[in-house]
C-alpha cells in the first residue's frame, strides 16, 4: 500500500505581481516503508513538495492520499490531526521550541495528542532514551550543541510514532560527525518501518536511501539520466524495480 | 491543558511576565479601592430626602424697599404672596417656611425632656405654615399637622406659652425611644421653652450640620426684613418652565424685593457636587486605568506573539490545530493574569489600609475585590484575544523556512 | 549627535506609528490624569496665605454658658462682639481681626435696579494679615475703624459693574442706607481656600464688599454665615433690633484672628487670653474651665478637613496611575526595540558602542516622554476645566482650579521621568545584548 501518493499537484506562490511555480503538475508514490531522499538545485521546490505532502501548505491543483486517505481538501482541523498522528518533522533549523526544556519539547505533540499524563511520560523518556540523551532531560535547546538539538527535535518525532517523516536538511547545520550521527538514527528509525522522506544536499546521504528523487524547476526529474554518481547496490535494485514496477 | 509546560516556560520570560503581573496588580490595587470609594460616595448620593425633590421650587423673597420695613406690611405681603402663587397654573401647593431642603443652612436647636437632666438632643428646627406638609410630600404618619390659628399667632407667641410642634420619627424615637410620642412634651436645653409633639413625620432626611434626621417643625411665620420670606413651591409637572412665571407673579405683587428661584433638584445637584464630582473622577481614573493596561497587554501580548511565529508555526507543524494556538495564548496570558490578580488582592488590601489610616474611607469589601479581580481577569483574556487570534494566522508553512 | 539621534528618533516613530501613538497616548493619560489630581490636591492644600500661614492665629475661647451638655465643653468656633472688641484692644499681635459675613442691598447711582450683594465686615488689619490684593488704593486706616468713618473696599468685579472698571476711589457707594466711600478696589482676587471664613464655606469666593466691623450697628448689618446663642432673650429684648442685640448679647458671631510672628508673642497672647477670661469670670462668664485655643492656619484647615479626604486619596491615586502608565510604557519601548534588533545588530558591527546606542534609544523614549507629557498637560487643563464647572468660577472670572508654573514644571519632570524610567531598562536591553544575536537572528 502506497503511504504516499501525489496525482499532478500544483502549487503556485503569487507574490505581487509574480507568480512562482513551485511544483508542477507533481505526481510521486511513496510506499510505506520506504526511505526517500530528495536533491535538487536551491529553489528548486524541494521544501515546497515537504510542505504539500507535510500539510503544512495548500496546493492548488491536483490530488494527494495519505496511507490512504484523501487529504486535498481537509480543514484546519483535520489537516493538524493528521500532522499530528501520521507526520513527524525534522527541520534543518531543529526548530526546537527555546522556552521549553527537552522534556517538555518532546511532550509537545503529545499534549496535542490528548495522551494521558502516564503514557506522555513514558513515551518521552523512551523518545528519549533512543536518541540517547536521557541525562539532558531538563536542559533547555540554549544548553545543547547542534547535533543534540536535532537528536531531541528527532525524539520529538519519535515519541508521536509518526507513519511518516519530513526531514528538510535535517543534517545541513551540523558537522559531518553529528550529521552521519543523525542519519544512523533516521536509519535504524526506518528500519522499524517508518517511511522517510528527506531533503538533502548532501549526496552520499542521499545515497544511503532506498530511492532517489532529484526535483528541477518543481517538477520530478528522470532519475537514472541525470544520476551524476553510482548508485550503490540496494538502490540499484529499488530503482530497477520501480522501473519495472 | 498544558499547565505545566507554559509555567516553566513563563518563568524564563521574565521581564515581560513581571511587567504584566506589576501592571495587573497595580491596577487591581487601584480599581478595587476606586470602586469602594465609588460605592460608599454612592451609598451616600442615593439617600432620599423624603421630599418630592422633583417637583419643588424654593423661593427666597428679600425686600429692599424701605416701605416694607414694617412688619404688618410683610405679614400681608406673605399672604397675598401665597395666594398669587397658588393661583399659578401647574402649582399644586405653596408653603411659606423657613425650611431649605438640600440647602445646608437652617438653625439647629438643643432640645430635652423637660425635667431631666439627659443631654440634650441636637435638632434642625424650622418654622412652617401647616401647608408644609403637603408641600414636601411628607404625610403626618402620628398625629396632626398645624392648624391655622396656630400659625396665625406663632411668631407672636409669647415664651410662656407652650407651643405644638411636629418632629421627625427619629427625634420622637430619640427622646421618647418607648413610642406615643404625640401630646408629650419637649423644653429648649435650658427649659426657658416647652413644646408639645402634635404630629409626627416620617422618612425626614435633609443633611444640614449632624442632625440630618431630626427635625422640629414650629408653626410660625418667618418673615423679616433682613432675611425676607421664604416659600416653597410643589408644582404638577417640571418645575423649571414655571420658574419666570413665579417670579413674575410675585415682582407684580411686590417689586422692591429680590426674588430668588431655584428648584430643589438644583439645589440638590448642588449639595452633591463634590461627591458626584469625586464619583466622576473615580470612574475617569478607573476607565482610563483598565484602558491603559489593556492597552499595555495587547502590546506585550502582540509582541510576545510576533516574537514567536515561527515557534507557533513548529507548533502548528506538531499538529496544533488554530484553536489549540489561540488557546495557548490565552491560557499563558490567563496565568500570568491570575499571578497579576493574587498579588493584586494582596496589593488592594494594602493600598485600602493606607488610604483608610492616612486619608478617610471605608474598609475593602470581599465582593468589591471579587468584582475587580473579575473584571481584571476579563479584561487581561479580552486584551489577549485579538493578539492570540493574529497568532492563530501565522501559516504552518513558516517553520520550514530557513533561516 | 543630539541631532542624529533626534533624527534616529523620529524615523523610528514614523516606522511605527501605530505603536508610538500608543506609547504617546499611555503617557499622556498617565501625566494628564496625575497632573489633574494632583493639581485639585496642591491648589486646595496649598498654604492659603502664602508666607503667613505660621503667624496667623484663630482665636477660640469657651463662653458658652454653664448647662450640663458635653457639647458645650468645646469651645465655640465664633466670638461675642464684647469679648472681640475686648481682644481687639491687646497690641500683642502685629494685626488682629474680628470679622464676618453679611449681605446687603447695593443701590446704584444711576437708579437702575439694586442688587444684593455678599458683604464683609472687618477691622483695618483684616487686609495686610490676608495679603489681600489691591489696584486702586488701599485698605482704610486704624482711625477711619475707632470712629466708624463710612468707608468701604470693593472687589474688581463690582467695580467693573459699577464704575466701568475705572478708579473708583473717593467716588461713593450706597449700601443699605449708608452712603460709603470707596477707599480701595481689589485686584481680582480668588484665594483657593478663604481662610477668613474657613468655618463658613471655605471654598466659596470672597465677598465684593468690605466694610469697617464698628459699621455692624449704624447699618444695622446681621450675620448671615452661622451664628450661635445659648441664651434665651429675657423678656422683650427680642423686640430691640436684631443689630443691637448682636452688640450686647452673648451672640456669637465674629471670627477672630491674630498675627503672631513668633513663640514669644503666642505665649504672651495666651497669657492675655487667659487673663482675660479669668478676669471675665469675676463678672459670671465664662462658666467653663479656662479653655482657650490658639489654632494656627494649617491646623485649622486639617481640624476641619478644608481639603476633601477623597481628594488626598485622588492624589495617590492618580500618582499609582504614572506608575502603572509607567510600566505599560517599559513593556511597549521593550517591544518595539527588541523589534528592531536585527538594525541595532548591523549598527554594532558598523562600530556603534554600546554606549552610544543606548543613548539612541534614551534619547527616544525622552522624545516621547515629552511629547507624550506636553500632550497630558493639554489633557490635565480639559480635567482642571471640568471640575472647574463643578466648583464654579470666581467673581472676577478667575479659575479655581488652575495650572501653575510649578505645576507644569512638575508635569515636565513628571514625563521626563516616565520616560526615562520606562526607557532606561529597555534601552539597557538592547544595548546589552551581544550584536552576533541580533544579526543572526535575522
Ligand atoms: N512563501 C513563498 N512565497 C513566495 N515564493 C516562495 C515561497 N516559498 C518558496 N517560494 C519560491 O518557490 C520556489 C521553491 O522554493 P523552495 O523553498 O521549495 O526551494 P528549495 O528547493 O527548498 O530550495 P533550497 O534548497 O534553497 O532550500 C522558490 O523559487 C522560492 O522562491
Ligand atoms: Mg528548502
Amino acid at each position: 500500500m502506497p503511504m504516499l501518493k501525489l496525482d499532478n499537484v500544483s502549487k503556485i506562490y503569487r507574490t505581487g505581481l509574480v507568480e512562482t511555480r513551485a511544483l508542477r503538475d507533481f505526481s510521486l508514490t511513496v510506499d510505506e516503508g520506504e526511505f526517500v531522499t530528495i536533491t535538487g538545485p536551491s529553489g528548486s521546490g524541494k521544501t515546497t513538495f515537504l510542505n504539500v505532502s507535510g500539510l503544512l501548505d495548500a496546493f492548488e491543483q491536483g490530488k494527494y492520499w495519505l496511507d490512504g486517505m484523501d487529504v486535498s481538501r481537509l480543514s484546519d482541523r483535520e489537516m493538524s490531526r493528521v500532522r499530528n498522528e501520521k507526520i513527524g518533522f525534522i527541520f534543518q533549523g531543529f526548530n526546537l521550541l527555546p522556552d521549553l526544556d527537552v522534556f517538555d519539547n518532546v511532550d509537545v505533540p503529545l499534549r496535542y495528542r490528548r495522551l494521558p499524563a502516564k503514557e506522555r511520560k513514558a513515551r518521552i523518556e523512551k523518545a528519549i532514551a533512543m536518541v540517547g540523551l536521557s541525562s539532558r532531560l531538563r536542559h533547555l535547546p540554549s544548553q545543547l550543541s547542534g547535533g543534540q538539538q536535532q537528536r531531541v527535535a528527532i525524539a520529538r518525532v519519535l515519541a508521536g510514532d509518526p507513519k511518516l517523516i519530513l526531514a528538510d536538511e535535517p543534517t545541513g547545520n551540523l558537522d559531518s560527525a553529528m550529521a552521519r550521527e543523525i542519519m544512523e538514527i533516521l536509519e535504524q528509525v526506518n528500519e522499524a518501518r517508518t517511511t522517510i522522506i528527506m531533503v538533502t544536499h548532501n549526496p552520499e546521504h542521499a545515497a544511503r536511501a532506498h530511492r532517489q528523487l532529484h526535483i528541477a524547476d518543481g517538477r520530478l526529474v528522470d532519475f537514472e539520466r541525470i544520476t551524476p554518481f553510482p548508485l550503490n547496490r540496494v538502490e540499484r535494485e529499488i530503482s530497477s524495480r520501480q522501473v519495472a514496477g | 491543558m498544558e499547565f505545566g509546560p507554559i509555567f516553566r516556560s513563563l518563568l524564563r520570560s521574565r521581564a515581560r511576565v513581571i511587567l504584566i503581573v506589576a501592571e495587573v496588580a497595580l491596577t487591581l490595587a487601584i480599581v478595587a479601592n476606586c470602586l469602594s470609594l465609588i460605592l460608599d460616595t454612592r451609598a451616600q448620593l442615593a439617600k432620599p430626602s423624603g421630599f418630592d425633590d422633583e417637583h419643588l421650587i424654593a423661593i427666597q423673597a428679600t425686600p429692599f424697599d424701605d416701605r416694607l420695613r414694617d412688619p404688618k406690611i410683610l405679614d400681608q405681603l406673605v399672604e397675598q404672596d401665597r395666594r398669587t402663587l397658588r393661583a399659578v397654573a401647574g402649582v399644586r401647593a405653596v408653603s411659606h417656611t423657613s425650611l431649605r431642603p438640600w440647602e445646608r443652612s437652617g438653625s439647629i436647636t438643643a432640645v430635652r425632656l423637660p425635667g431631666t437632666r439627659n443631654e440634650p438632643a441636637r435638632t434642625q428646627s424650622a418654622e412652617a405654615d401647616p401647608g408644609l406638609f403637603d408641600t414636601l410630600g411628607l404625610p403626618i404618619v402620628q398625629g396632626r399637622g398645624f392648624t391655622q390659628a396656630e400659625y396665625d399667632q406663632g411668631g407672636d407667641a409669647p415664651l410662656s406659652e407652650v407651643q405644638p410642634v411636629v418632629v421627625s420619627r427619629a427625634l420622637a424615637d430619640h427622646l421618647y425611644p418607648g413610642g406615643g410620642a404625640v401630646g408629650k412634651p419637649i423644653a429648649d436645653a435650658d427649659e426657658s421653652q416647652r413644646f408639645t409633639i402634635v404630629g409626627i413625620v416620617d422618612h425626614f432626611y435633609n443633611p444640614f450640620g449632624e442632625t440630618s434626621e431630626k427635625i422640629m417643625l414650629l408653626p410660625a411665620r418667618s418673615a423679616s426684613f433682613d432675611y425676607g420670606s421664604r416659600y416653597l413651591v410643589r408644582t404638577q409637572g417640571n418645575p423649571a418652565p414655571l420658574m419666570p412665571q413665579l417670579e413674575k407673579a410675585l415682582l407684580g405683587v411686590e417689586k422692591g424685593r429680590f426674588i430668588k428661584l431655584r428648584t430643589t433638584v438644583e439645589n440638590r445637584d448642588e449639595y452633591h457636587g463634590r461627591d458626584r464630582l469625586l464619583v466622576g473622577s473615580l470612574n475617569a481614573v478607573m476607565a482610563l486605568l483598565v484602558l491603559v493596561t489593556a492597552l499595555g497587554i495587547v502590546g506585550l501580548t502582540s509582541f510576545s506573539v510576533a516574537e514567536r511565529q515561527r515557534q507557533i508555526g513548529t507548533r502548528r507543524a506538531l499538529g496544533a490545530d488554530r484553536l489549540a494556538i489561540v488557546r495557548h495564548f490565552l491560557l499563558e496570558n490567563w496565568m500570568v493574569t491570575s499571578f497579576g490578580v493574587v498579588l493584586g488582592v494582596l496589593l488592594a488590601y494594602g493600598l485600602n489600609f493606607g488610604i483608610v489610616t492616612w486619608v478617610a474611607g471605608a474598609r475593602l469589601s470581599a465582593a468589591t475585590v471579587a468584582a475587580g479581580a473579575l473584571a481584571l481577569w476579563t479584561i487581561g483574556l479580552g486584551a489577549a484575544l485579538g493578539p492570540a487570534l493574529r497568532g492563530a494566522r501565522v501559516q504552518p508553512a513558516i517553520a520550514t523556512r530557513n533561516v | 549627535m543630539l541631532t542624529y539621534n533626534l533624527r534616529l528618533a523620529w524615523k523610528s516613530v514614523r516606522r511605527y506609528p501605530v505603536l508610538s501613538a500608543l506609547i504617546l497616548l499611555g503617557i499622556a493619560l498617565g501625566v494628564g490624569v496625575s497632573t489633574t489630581f494632583i493639581t485639585a490636591y496642591h491648589v486646595l492644600a496649598r498654604d492659603p496665605v502664602p508666607g503667613k500661614s505660621e503667624s496667623l492665629y484663630y482665636v477660640r475661647m469657651n463662653s458658652w454658658g454653664a448647662a450640663d451638655d458635653p457639647f458645650l465643653q468645646t469651645p465655640p468656633p465664633i466670638v461675642t462682639w464684647r469679648d472681640a472688641q475686648e481682644l481687639l484692644k491687646s497690641r500683642i499681635p502685629v494685626h488682629s481681626t474680628a470679622t464676618f459675613a453679611s449681605r446687603g442691598t447695593v443701590f446704584p447711582a444711576d437708579g437702575a435696579r439694586p442688587l444684593r450683594q455678599s458683604l464683609r465686615l472687618a477691622t483695618a488689619d483684616f487686609f495686610p494679615m490676608f495679603a489681600v490684593p489691591f489696584r486702586y488704593g488701599g485698605p482704610w486706616s486704624r482711625e477711619a475703624d475707632a470712629k466708624p468713618e463710612t468707608v468701604a473696599v470693593i472687589d474688581s468685579a463690582l467695580n467693573d459693574r459699577l464704575f466701568g472698571g475705572a478708579d473708583s476711589v473717593g467716588r461713593t457707594i450706597r449700601v443699605e442706607k449708608a452712603e460709603l466711600r470707596i477707599v480701595g478696589v481689589l485686584a481680582p482676587w480668588r484665594p483657593r481656600v478663604r481662610a477668613f471664613g474657613l468655618f463658613g464655606s471655605p471654598l466659596q469666593a470672597p465677598e465684593s464688599i468690605f466694610l469697617p466691623l464698628a459699621l455692624t450697628g449704624p447699618m444695622a448689618l446681621q450675620p448671615n454665615e452661622g451664628q450661635m446663642n445659648w441664651r434665651t432673650p429675657a423678656p422683650g429684648e427680642d423686640k430691640l433690633p436684631y443689630a443691637s442685640r448682636l452688640m450686647v448679647n452673648e451672640i456669637l458671631f465674629l471670627g477672630f484672628w491674630a498675627e503672631l510672628p513668633n513663640p514669644e508673642s503666642v505665649k504672651a497672647y495666651k497669657s492675655f487670653l487667659d487673663a482675660y477670661v479669668t478676669e471675665q469670670k469675676k463678672h459670671g462668664r465664662f462658666p467653663h474651665p479656662l479653655n482657650n485655643r490658639l489654632t494656627s492656619i494649617l491646623d485649622l484647615m486639617a481640624e476641619l478637613k478644608v481639603v476633601p479626604p477623597q481628594t488626598k486619596a485622588l492624589a495617590a491615586i492618580s500618582l499609582l496611575f504614572l506608575v502603572v502608565a509607567a510600566l505599560n510604557l517599559i513593556g511597549l519601548f521593550l517591544g518595539k526595540f527588541l523589534a528592531r534588533a536585527s538594525t541595532v545588530g548591523v549598527r554594532r558591527a558598523l562600530g556603534a558602542s554600546r554606549w552610544t546606542i543606548f543613548v539612541q534609544h534614551l534619547v527616544e523614549c525622552e522624545l516621547m516622554g515629552l511629547a507624550g507629557g506636553a500632550l497630558g498637560v493639554l489633557l490635565s487643563l480639559a480635567g482642571l476645566a471640568v471640575l472647574n464647572r463643578v466648583y464654579g468660577d470666581g467673581p472676577a472670572g478667575v479659575a479655581f482650579f488652575q495650572l501653575d508654573v510649578p505645576m507644569v514644571l512638575a508635569a515636565v519632570i513628571l514625563s521626563l521621568l516616565a520616560g526615562a524610567i520606562a526607557g532606561l531598562y529597555p534601552a539597557w536591553r538592547i544595548c546589552a545584548i551581544p550584536p552576533a544575536r541580533h544579526l543572526k537572528s535575522q
